[in-house]
């Protein structure tokens, strides 16, 4: 129930995608966002809502071009990019050997089985609270929150990945007396890949998640903590500035992953 | 009866019990070896709270042996979270209140989160010239975490119901709006032909054609909408509210009272499975008519 949720979830967002580019769709797309833009300027310009509470576009490139010149704000940004990559490549580490062992063994999958249902079905955000208990304030508690975010998707779909492998393909290579870890190597591991970023996407989205509520919680810098403390104070354009960036960053991770799949599925005749 | 051939029958019967438990393991493995590693892990944590370990280890390690005593605010125990839990549910009753607290803020942003959702996600899918116009802003809300919009939905709306039933909506929307979208672009598109050619109207095209297709769409979407829904709960309660189960945890973990986080989690996984295995009764209530693929 719980890969079938990761998949289709997945596959809808990139039947989005999949979208062919056409003159009409850049041109309507990028019109209405520009109209966006006006409108949003001019209703906080014309005085008819207090830019205190929405800020304007151009208000809000000017705050980030002075942060820009900020050494603060360079620390924050620093911070919360090591969080997220130190958290999320420990969950892809992981995750994807952890995935791969439970696909393969059953007995495995019945110990571990309840353990990640388990985690499955909570937020792992929940577990904030506690991990704050355990490890404190600093960084390594939101690093501890970006792995428990992302590695329960990953895992989830890598083992997916190994249950749908091609049976064909299987039952061929092993009347051909393949060993064990040639199977493994040939046609299940090949076969999970897909799957696997299917994963790692998704885990993407958690990390950031991570990233941005642990920050927002209790943090001593970091990106979600400077937009707490702006919120606070009501400094509207900085808040904004951070969800543009938060929003940069989610496009550009999510752009990685796809060039990097693309990589590894070159080898496969006719592409997905 | 002689002594030698009761032996022999109790061997027999002995060997036939063996048997039929290897049988009863082989057919329960999953829950036999689940529910095993569960017990060991309680048992363990237990084990830490209580200091047993660091009792039966003394002999071996010395002193050192005490740092396997661990203090309940760290780590609580299962006996002490199943006490908070009875304490919370059925002495004080605290635990309904934020109960019923957070699932009011819960069902108003999922349906709210439907209500818009599902509409844009038809429209955008029907009309390709909408759907041009917001991919950009669908697209983007996407790859955000969409709490980061927590801070602003404070200074808009306060900590009140209302900032908590925006977050949760927020992030409850997106999979709805996305998956009505694929849901209507993956319709087959022969039996639109086929409806359109007999003069079927745009309305009955709708109903009988398209709704019927999309559902299992809506389904995954509403599947995918429950779980976030959750985390903005969590998120907003725990980010600034007075009630509710996430701010329980919030002040119990500010207060250190380990206990009683672990009864609000635990609260709140039982919360998601309990809805996940509702929407499924629901799917498979609604999928009946449907031919076995």
């Amino acid at each position: 129930m719980t890969t079938r949720q990761v998949e289709e979830g997945s596959s809808a967002l990139s039947a989005f995608a999949r979208l062919k580019i056409e003159p009409e769709r850049v041109l309507i797309g990028g019109g209405t966002f520009l109209a966006f833009l006006l409108i949003w300027e001019a209703l906080a310009r014309s005085g008819l809502v207090d830019p205190l509470f929405i800020s304007s576009p151009s208000r809000v490139a000017l705050s980030g071009y002075a942060l820009m010149r900020d050494r603060e704000f360079w620390n924050d940004l620093a911070v919360s990019a090591s969080e997220f990559a130190i958290g999320y490549i420990a969950a892809a580490a992981v995750a994807v050997p952890l995935g791969l062992a439970v696909g393969l063994f059953k007995r495995l999958r019945y110990l571990l089985g309840p353990f990640i249902d388990t985690l499955n079905a909570v937020p792992r955000v929940t577990l904030l609270p506690l991990i704050i208990i355990w490890l404190g304030i600093g960084i390594w508690s939101k690093v501890a929150v970006v792995f428990l975010g992302a590695v329960i998707p990953i895992a989830i779909s890598t083992q997916s990945g190994v249950h749908t492998s091609e049976t064909r393909f299987i039952r061929v290579a092993r009347s051909f007396s393949a060993s064990r870890m040639k199977i493994f190597f040939t046609i299940v591991l090949p076969g999970s890949v897909p799957f696997m970023f299917t994963g790692l996407k998704y885990g993407a989205g958690r990390a950031l998640l991570g990233v941005v509520v642990g920050e927002l919680y209790a943090a001593t810098a970091g990106l979600g903590h400077m937009m707490a403390d702006a919120g606070n104070s009501l400094q509207t354009d900085i808040v904004f500035f951070g969800v543009a960036i938060f929003m940069g960053a989610g496009l550009l991770v999510v752009a990685l992953l796809d060039a990097l799949e693309r990589h590894f599925e070159k080898w496969r005749p006719h592409a997905r | 009866m002689s002594a030698s051939s009761l032996a022999r029958r109790e061997e027999i019967s002995a060997e036939g019990d063996m048997a039929a438990l290897t049988r009863l393991y082989l057919a329960n493995e999953r829950l036999v070896l689940g529910g095993s590693m569960v017990l060991l892990v309680l048992v363990v944590w237990e084990g830490f709270e209580r200091g047993w370990w660091a009792d039966l280890l003394q002999p071996l390690l010395g002193s050192s042996a005490q740092r396997l005593r661990l203090k309940p605010i760290f780590i609580s125990s299962p006996t002490r979270i199943a006490r908070a839990a009875f304490q919370m549910f059925f002495v004080t009753g605290e635990m309904w209140c934020d109960l019923a607290w957070s699932s009011v803020g819960y069902f108003l942003g999922l349906a709210l989160a439907i209500a818009v959702g599902a509409p844009l996600g038809l429209a955008a899918g029907w009309y390709r010239r909408l759907s041009y116009a917001i991919e950009p802003f669908l697209s983007a809300l996407n790859a955000t975490p969409q709490v980061v919009f927590l801070p602003l939905i404070v200074i808009w709306a306060g900590t009140g119901m209302s900032a908590r039933v925006l977050i949760i909506f927020l992030l409850a929307v997106l999979p709805i709006a996305i998956s009505t979208f694929a849901a209507v672009r993956t319709t087959d598109p022969r039996l639109i032909r086929v409806a359109r050619s007999f003069g079927a109207s745009d309305g009955q095209l709708f109903r009988s054609v398209i709704l019927p297709s999309a559902t299992p769409f809506l389904l995954a979407g509403l599947r995918l909408a429950i779980g976030r829904g959750m985390i903005g709960v969590v998120v907003g309660e725990i980010y600034g509210s007075a009630a509710g189960v996430g701010a329980m945890i919030n002040q119990a973990g500010a207060r250190f009272e380990t206990d009683r986080v672990f009864v609000g989690v635990l609260t709140i996984v039982a919360a998601g499975v309990m809805l996940v295995e509702m929407l499924q009764r629901i799917e498979r209530r609604v999928e009946v008519w449907r031919p076995r693929a």
